[in-house]
């Protein structure tokens, strides 16, 4: 069994090992790359078979394959393990992965480079597997950079695009931030548990940090005025290390200009998966955020305001990536507002759909833009779906979904969330989650006019369907979008049993007068968007404005720019940083280090100049500095040597 | 009788004399001459010395300088020919070129 | 009686030390510095060494300062001084330090005034060549012998050093 799960990660490896050394030809690379990746998927199913028919209390699997750190009182195993959690994630990963390859098959058919793209999706596989399957908070950091680290190789994939580059880096540079508040978190974890291990590897072994929150219980740090809790501190200290990865508010700059990188990259890392590690880092910690109320009201505010914020962004875009872009950092924050309030389920659930339905709507984006001739301005589309009905249909699935319009699987988890809000008593939180669902459906009621109805605007291109390697992906996520609500139907609730070992989490009562109301509002916006949108198809024009904007005006603008909060960034710390190089390299460096460096040197030769003088030539002079010495050593003997 | 001390005074008057010969003079056979002084006023004290305790050895060291500055000055003078011949003046401050 | 001999004599060193200092012609400083040599053998033999009185006659006078009147008139070395000194401060500088010297060894050496012994056997054996041979040749026999050396190394280099077509 141990074997088994090592089988889970280590099967892209080899994946990403034969696309670097051995494998030469397109072909044989997206073969490969795909077959490791499903065969990953078909032993996740297998593990979940043996876990399942274990007893629920002893459903975690763990095994340490060598000791990675081992020094003194530090001592981090490279251990993995598979739990429920763990479980449900793996099979997302392997199994959007999966499809997500076959569709680069053709979707990336022709480029260049295409045997190393197959070799970063690989490698990426892997390390989000480590990240979900590490039983301890250092390998799943690995796993954490690694996948950042894929992200910024796949951003940056068309390199010689100027945009793709500067992506790469900006995406790095800010999930940083959130890394550098990861790892105070690992160190006070360590400081105050002395293990970063989750659990306890066997029977009779010492416990993981998970297994004994208790010990911090009541422990304060701080300054003596201001002390705070040691939970409150770690907890925290996390929450911002999933703001980074998960482009939350303040830190979601990175996620739209993301876009830059291939389509399926988009589809995978920036909706399916990597952006879901913060959450997922929010569920696995779930004992150290349910001991700190503190930090549970910052996770569930910054979840909602960046689920508004990102909400009202995608409303106004114009690119057709962009509004998924947005549309994922705002989903990203119903699932973060659902672990602040203490529904981790919820969030769970609704990751698992959202990854099935945005790699959806992205892969059909994807389509378009291939069979639009690399079109992505949405003024330029317009009347495709008689042209590409596969993809359109797809499309309008995936778009239903996310809207959350009964029966499809948006709406399951999405309602739960909402639920959840109103029968604890969150209601500020709850409006503005609601409010937030009405945007999404009127946005992709918006994008799905600009794109599917009405006529073409832009007669440059003659639009086609996608090749069936890449519409078989898209009807599969389709189907898996339509029916993924069955994992947590309201009386079966299949996914809060299952997770119920480790979320300790009972199921919460169907609200069916919310669950009207959701529908009611969800139908009503999306047929107001797609309605307001094709009655004016004819003021589209190609570059021009929106037609809202003459009612609305700057607000509108306001929406387009994400509350210019890159701007103020660009303004403040890139201007700040760039004055401060600019400052080093050319005051501090030539002036500063130069001069100190050579005003050694040239003191020296000025002090030897001015000491040249002495060397008069004339012998008598010399013998007058003779004589004063001799005086010297004369007095000397006389008066002090005595 | 003469005091010690009386020979010391002269020795030191006169090996003064030798330095002041020495600093001031620029001709370098009359340098020469001075330092010969100085020698000499040194042979002095060292006798007036020897006299007052009764030991022949300072007598002994004052032999010896004697000879050495005869060897001395004839290698000297035999330098200052060698350099006059090449600068035609006896002049001290003539020879200046090892300057910085 | 002997106190005026010392007095006297030293006047005459000091008169012949201070008019070689002060002559512009080297012929003249040669011939005072004679003059001195002379009276300092003098004053060797006040101070019974009567084979050092003698040895001083013959080596410092009869032969160096012959020496050095011969190099004088070899090279015609007689008047060099007339330019004025080139090094401007030399001269007060000097006139200084020589007064700072005279001072301090004044100072030293009048502290202790002692009186040299009486007339006795010790004093006669003491001033006898013969003691002083004795010594040379038994105690002293290797440094007498290096000054040998000395002398013969002097002539070697003395001719070496002026040989004509040949650098130094």
């Amino acid at each position: 069994m141990e074997l088994l799960i090592w089988l889970i990660p280590l099967l892209p490896f080899i994946g990403f090992l034969l696309n670097v050394f051995v494998i030469r030809r397109e072909r044989t690379a997206g073969l490969v790359a795909s077959g490791m990746v499903a065969a990953a998927f078909v032993v996740t199913l297998i593990a979940v078979g043996v876990l399942a028919s274990m007893p629920p209390e002893e459903r975690r699997i763990v095994s340490t394959a060598w000791e990675w750190i081992n020094t003194g009182s530090f001592q981090v195993p490279f251990a993995i393990m598979f739990d429920p959690l763990t479980a449900v994630m793996a099979l997302l990963i392997t199994g959007v992965g999966a499809l997500i390859h076959v569709y680069s098959i053709g979707y990336m058919h022709g480029d260049p480079r295409v045997v190393r793209y197959f070799a970063y999706l690989n490698l990426f596989v892997t390390m989000m597997l480590f990240l979900v399957m590490a039983n301890n908070l250092l390998l799943l950091f690995l796993g954490w950079e690694g996948v950042g680290l894929c992200s910024f190789l796949l951003i940056g994939f068309w390199f010689e695009r100027k945009t793709a580059g500067e992506a790469a880096v900006k995406a790095f540079v800010v999930n940083r931030i959130g890394d550098a508040a990861f790892i105070l978190a690992m160190l006070a974890i360590f400081t105050y548990f002395g293990t970063l291990n989750f659990y306890s590897e066997g029977e009779g072994g010492a416990l993981g940090f998970l297994e004994r929150v208790g010990d911090i219980a009541g422990l304060r740090v701080g300054p003596n005025w201001q002390p705070i809790f040691v939970s409150t501190a770690i907890s925290f200290l996390l929450l911002i290390g999933a703001t980074g990865k998960s482009a939350q508010f303040p830190l979601f700059v990175w996620l739209p200009d993301a876009m830059a990188g291939p389509t399926p990259v988009s589809a995978l890392i920036h909706a399916a998966t990597m952006v879901t590690g913060g959450v997922y880092l929010m569920a696995r910690t779930e004992p150290l955020f349910v001991a700190s109320f503190t930090t549970q009201g910052w996770v569930t505010w910054i979840g909602a305001l960046t689920a508004l914020m990102a909400g009202t962004a995608a409303m106004a875009q114009w690119d057709i990536k962009r509004v998924l872009a947005y549309s994922t950092v705002s989903q990203l924050g119903f699932m973060v507002a659902a672990c602040g309030m203490g529904a981790y389920v919820a969030a769970i659930f609704h990751l698992l759909t959202h990854g099935i339905f945005k790699a959806l709507l992205f892969l059909a984006a994807g389509s378009v833009i291939h069979g639009t001739h690399d079109t992505q301005d949405m003024r330029r589309m317009g009347g495709l779906k008689d042209a590409m009905p596969i993809t359109f249909r797809t499309y309008l699935i995936g778009a239903l979904a996310l809207a959350g319009i009964f029966p499809l699987a948006g709406f399951w988890s999405k309602d739960e969330i909402l639920a959840h809000a109103v029968g604890h008593g969150h209601t500020p939180i709850f409006i503005i989650l609601f409010i937030t669902s009405l945007f999404t459906a009127f946005y992709m009621g918006r994008q799905v006019a600009l794109i599917f109805f009405g006529t073409q605007r832009d007669p440059s291109y003659h639009p086609h369907e996608s090749p069936q390697v890449m519409t078989v992906p898209l009807i599969v996520l389709a189907v898996g979008a339509i029916i993924g609500g069955a994992i947590n139907l309201p009386v079966l609730h299949w996914l809060t049993n299952w997770l119920e070992p480790v979320l300790h989490e009972k199921a919460g009562a169907f609200n069916l007068w919310l669950a009207l109301i959701a529908t009611v509002g969800a139908v009503g916006m999306g047929y107001l968007g797609w309605w307001i949108y094709t009655t004016n198809a004819a003021k589209i024009k190609i570059g021009g404005k929106d037609p809202i904007y003459r009612y609305s005006g700057d607000i509108w603008e306001g929406m387009a720019e994400a509350w210019y909060l890159d701007r103020l960034y660009q303004r403040t710390v890139v201007a700040g940083f760039e004055r401060l190089s600019d400052f080093l390299a050319r005051v501090f460096d030539p002036q500063g280090v130069d001069g100190l460096v050579m005003g050694v040197g040239r003191f020296f030769g000025g002090l030897a100049n001015s000491l040249r003088a002495v060397q008069t030539g004339y012998v008598r002079t010399y013998a007058l500095v003779f004589t004063v010495g001799v005086l010297l050593v004369i007095g000397f003997m006389l008066w002090i040597a005595r | 009788m003469v005091p010690t001390s009386y020979y010391v005074l002269l020795s030191a008057i006169l090996f003064t004399i030798g330095v002041l010969g020495v600093l001031l003079r620029r001709n370098a056979i009359v340098i020469f001459m001075a330092v010969e002084l100085m020698l000499n006023a040194a042979n002095l004290a060292l006798v007036a010395f020897a006299r007052e305790r009764l030991g022949v050895e300072a007598q002994v060291i004052v032999f010896f300088v004697i000879t050495v500055a005869a060897a001395e000055v004839a290698v000297g003078l035999a330098l200052l020919v060698a350099i006059f011949r090449t600068k035609r003046t006896a002049d001290v401050d003539e020879v200046s070129t090892l300057k910085g | 009686m002997e106190l005026i001999l010392f007095l006297i004599t030293a006047l005459i060193a000091i008169a012949g030390a201070v008019a070689m200092l002060v002559s512009r012609n080297a012929v003249h400083s040669a011939l005072f510095l004679l003059l001195n040599f002379a009276a300092i053998a003098v004053l060797f033999l006040l101070l019974q060494a009567p084979f050092l009185f003698t040895i001083q006659l013959t080596v410092y006078a009869g032969a160096i300062m012959v020496l050095f009147l011969f190099v004088v008139m070899l090279l015609g070395a007689e008047k060099v001084e007339d330019t004025p000194d080139r090094i401007a401060w030399q001269q007060p500088l000097a006139l200084l330090l020589g007064l700072a010297l005279l001072v301090v060894s004044v100072v030293v050496g009048l502290g202790g005034a002692t009186n040299p012994p009486p007339e006795s056997e010790a004093l006669i054996q003491f001033s006898d060549p013969r003691t002083l041979g004795a010594l040379l040749f038994t105690d002293y026999l290797l440094p007498f012998e290096v000054t040998g050396f000395i002398l013969l190394i002097a002539v070697i280099g003395v001719v070496v050093l002026n040989q004509r077509g040949r650098k130094i």
